[in-house]
């Protein structure tokens, strides 16, 4: 992990105009919170509501997607990678580097806005917002982590990554029964329900695995996802032609 | 003693076609075959314009351009022709004699699809001249910036109306065949197609105004399916609010924000066809009123965005 | 009598073209007349004047522009185009007003801009097609324009390839050929021959002269290299700061000084004193060389030169008569 490049991906990431987003999605969803709070008076289910669902299923993988494509992409795509290539440094610590920038800004941008609407919006003693915390800490992790690889893989991260994230996690995974257990989201909610206990069920958290199966699928997909990334990124070609 | 006449004076020797004449090969060497004028035709600034949106549309359908660049529309367009194709098939083999899904209904049902359309039709039609500085190119010919912009506009909304326009159409032929009653399926397409037309204006609109704030083609998909998404999910969730509050008529309003949901409830109340949410149906003419106000400012607003844009970003 | 002997020896030595080649588009003036006529063009952004008072008439043929970045070309080329209104002040292009007829101008100028302006994913066939076009031609004339103007600038084959794997010199002419693929009566060129190998420049420094001088389309080019400037341009104009320096035609400019050059082998000083003593001026560098230049008041001055070097009985290397340089331009205006 290289601390120059890892300053060199924040100022690029924050410098530009996806910051812009990153700064106003979770501004929406803390405005909707003290809205939902407002109307329905702080209920958990309104709460739970707004969180599980447009929380988790929308905001928390287009903002992660713009993250994990952001810290990376764009120096692929205009080919300024290549100085950072040149250097002697390891390609694992850039990757590691780069990850580790994309997912502190994942924590700071989408998963602590995350807690905070949950408790703005209605809880009780923090319960639902930690365990909606947990849940967005492990999705996100790799819901980034898959997003920073696929920039790596393809020059159209962000319309596979889109694909995935609206099309597979969203609308299939509510349709189709088998998705639902290849889904990241299932997976990050399992330690959620296991820490809600009795009250998960009445709150309206529910995941489609077991705790241990949904943990262990997430450390695959991270550590699957880190190393395709370094790997990848060892044999890197630049096309000219978009 | 005659002398012999010279030849009358005819056309001068004409120089060798160029090319065939073989000239020196070197790569680098710039031949003087000589320059020919061009007195013919030249067209005006509509021509122009027609020509520059015709590109347009035949360029987000990846006509004239590589195959890849082929799949991602032709693949929506495939998702979106399927349903009406299974429903013009249930209805005939189930003889019915009602569509279970009016034209306008299956605008609102199949957002994504159309979502994902303009996500990746817009930043072709304008990110790719601003990252590449082509600007100047086109500036320096006989249009006007508004030409260019109006051209590119032009050409998404065209290729936007046709996505949605197809398969409503093929929906009705689906109902002919079935024999379901002419007059009715007939008004319900026209209406079916209007509220394509307003629909494909205001995304071409939104979807170019924010593609045009970025130079990168995958920000802009981004941003664009964010951007959307994200109106929807809040459309949706004020109205949720407006509802628990016992608001019904307010709750309704919570769709001027969401274009999927602002030219449903156009259609609603100009045509009197079926809304795609029921709770959230426009009853009311001054609801209809306002999202007939809010649509309007909506076109102006995001297109006085992308006039703003160009004539920051257009320069030489 | 002899016959008379028919003019074909004559016709087949020229290339006739297919047109005239002084035909204009429709509706265009002839040429008669300067190209480019600027009346006190001032243009200022806020507080930032970028050109000023600037009256100037550039003749048809080659008109070198010169000026430090920053010195207003691409502001004037802006204005020249229609693009820009100028504050105050009025500029008529081949006759043409460019506060009012800017669209008529751009139907019959070409530009070729210095930055960057290629997409990298079309080929360059393809693109100049699709810019003939835009300039107004039918499609069957672009495509066979672009064909002509793509040979015409030297891209045989790799016309088919993306412009992406080009090199610089390929990227220049294809800027070029979509300058002129639409037949304008005058090109705007700004720094054409940026990063190309010295036979690259060569060749597109020849282009230019022959566009300019034979085939009837006027040049107006930006550069910062007056040796290349010197041997293209009929005409050189100076701009500093948005004001203008000096409008000269490039004969006057690199006439024959009235300066010798002489280099002799030692006792420069010496001889330098016995010129100075017989009154003629003498400049001497101060490094000590033997190299001095004596102004040619008159004619017997070579012949001092000549009486003196004999005398003191040393070599002669050269005496030469110097021309002058563009570059004394600037140096004229640092000071």
């Amino acid at each position: 992990m290289n601390p120059v490049v890892m300053e060199l991906t924040v100022r690029g990431l924050l410098g530009r105009r996806r910051s812009l987003l990153l700064v106003v999605l979770p501004l929406l969803l803390l405005g909707l919170a003290a809205l939902t709070r407002w109307a329905s008076e702080g209920s958990i289910n309104a709460s739970s509501g707004l969180i599980g669902n447009f929380g988790m299923g929308t905001l928390l993988p287009l903002m992660c997607l713009l993250i994990g494509t952001g810290v990376i992409g764009p120096e692929i795509d205009d080919g300024s990678i290549v100085y950072l290539l040149a250097k002697p440094v390891p390609r694992r610590s850039i990757l590691l580097a780069k990850l580790a920038v994309a997912l502190a800004t994942t924590v700071i941008f989408a998963v602590l806005p995350i807690v905070a609407s949950t408790a703005i919006a209605g809880d009780e003693d923090l319960r639902l917002s930690s365990a909606y915390g947990l849940a967005a800490l492990l999705a996100g992790f790799a819901y980034t982590t898959i997003f920073v690889a696929l920039s790596v893989l393809t020059r159209n991260a962000v319309i596979v990554g889109l694909l995935y994230a609206l099309l597979w996690e969203s609308v299939l995974g509510g349709y189709v029964p088998g998705v639902r257990n290849v889904s990241v989201r299932q997976w990050a909610l399992a330690p959620a329900e296991e820490m809600l206990g009795f009250r998960a069920s009445g709150w309206g958290v529910s995941s489609a695995v077991t705790m241990p199966v949904g943990l262990s699928l997430l450390a695959v997909v991270v550590i699957g996802a880190t190393w395709w990334g370094i790997a990848k990124l060892k044999t890197l070609r630049l096309a000219a032609a978009d | 003693m005659s002398a012999p006449t010279p030849p009358p004076a005819g056309p001068p020797a004409v120089p060798p076609a160029p090319g065939t004449g073989s000239p020196e090969r070197r790569a680098d060497v710039i031949h003087d075959i000589g320059f020919r004028h061009y007195a013919g035709e030249r067209f005006g600034r509509g021509w122009i314009v027609r020509s520059l949106l015709v590109d347009t549309v035949r360029g987000v359908f990846g006509i004239g351009r590589p195959a890849r660049t082929k799949v991602m529309p032709w693949v929506l367009v495939g998702i979106l022709l399927l349903p009406p194709a299974i429903i013009a098939l249930s209805v005939l083999l189930t003889g019915g004699n009602e569509l279970p899904m009016s034209y306008t209904e299956f605008l609102g049902q199949f957002q994504l699809p159309l979502t994902l359309f303009v996500a990746g039709a817009a930043p072709y039609a304008v990110s790719r001249d601003l990252r590449h500085g082509v600007m100047p190119l086109y500036l320096s010919r006989p249009m006007v910036r508004t030409d260019y912009v109006l051209a590119r506009l032009g050409g998404l909304v065209i290729a936007l109306f046709a996505v949605m326009a197809l398969p409503q159409t093929l929906l009705m032929v689906g109902a002919l065949l079935a024999e379901l009653p002419v007059g009715d399926q007939l008004v319900g397409w026209a209406g079916g197609l209007l509220a394509s037309a307003l629909l494909a204006l205001l995304l071409g609109v939104v979807g170019l105004a924010i593609a045009a704030f970025t130079p990168r083609r995958g920000l802009g998909v981004a941003a664009i399916v964010t951007i959307l998404l994200v109106v929807t999910g809040v459309s949706f969730a004020l109205s949720g609010i407006a509802l628990d509050q016992g608001a019904d008529e307010l709750a309704v309003l919570g769709g001027a924000i969401d274009p999927y949901r602002l030219v449903d409830g156009l259609a609603v109340w100009i045509l009197g066809v079926d809304s795609t949410i029921p709770e959230f149906a426009v009853t009311q003419a001054w609801q209809g009123g306002l999202f007939a106000l809010t649509y309007i400012a909506a076109i102006a607003a995001f297109g006085g965005l992308l006039m703003l844009r160009y004539r920051k970003a257009a320069r030489l | 009598m002899p016959p008379d002997t028919p003019p074909t020896s004559a016709a087949a030595a020229t290339l006739p073209d297919v047109t005239s080649p002084t035909t204009a588009p429709a509706g265009v003036p002839a040429p008669s007349g300067p190209s480019i006529v600027t009346s006190r063009v001032t243009k200022t952004f806020g507080h930032v004047t970028a050109l000023s008072d600037l009256s100037v008439e550039m003749p048809t043929g080659v008109v070198g522009l010169v000026g430090a970045n920053g010195a207003g070309k691409s502001t004037l080329i802006k204005i020249l185009l229609g693009l820009l209104p100028p504050t105050s002040g009025s500029a008529r292009i081949l006759g043409l007003d460019a506060a009012t007829d800017g669209l008529a101008i751009r139907q019959v100028v070409g530009y070729m801009p210095e930055s960057d302006c290629l997409p990298p994913d079309v080929s360059a066939t393809e693109f100049v097609v699709h810019l003939a076009r835009m300039s107004g031609l039918p499609s069957a004339a672009a495509r066979e324009r672009a064909a002509d103007t793509l040979r015409h600038v030297g891209l045989y084959e790799e016309r088919y390839r993306p412009i992406g794997g080009y090199s610089t010199g390929m990227k220049q002419r294809v800027k070029l050929a979509q300058a002129l693929v639409h037949d304008p009566r005058l090109v705007l060129l700004d720094e054409p021959t940026n990063g190309l190998d010295p036979a690259g420049r060569d060749d597109m420094l020849e282009l230019i002269r022959r566009i300019g001088h034979e085939f009837g389309i006027s040049v107006l080019v930006t550069s910062h290299l007056l040796g290349e400037l010197e041997r293209i341009a009929d005409h050189v104009v100076v701009i500093e700061g948005g004001v203008l320096q000096r409008s000269t035609s490039t004969a006057e400019a690199t006439a024959l000084s009235g300066v010798v050059l002489v280099e002799v082998t030692e006792r420069a000083d010496e001889v330098v004193a016995r010129l100075r003593a017989a009154g003629a001026q003498v400049e001497t560098a101060d490094d000590g060389g033997g190299l001095f230049s004596v102004a040619l008041t008159d004619e017997e001055v070579t012949g001092a030169i000549q009486a003196t070097v004999a005398d003191l009985g040393v070599g002669l290397i050269r005496m030469q008569r110097r021309r002058h340089h563009l570059t004394e331009l600037f140096r004229e205006v640092a000071r």
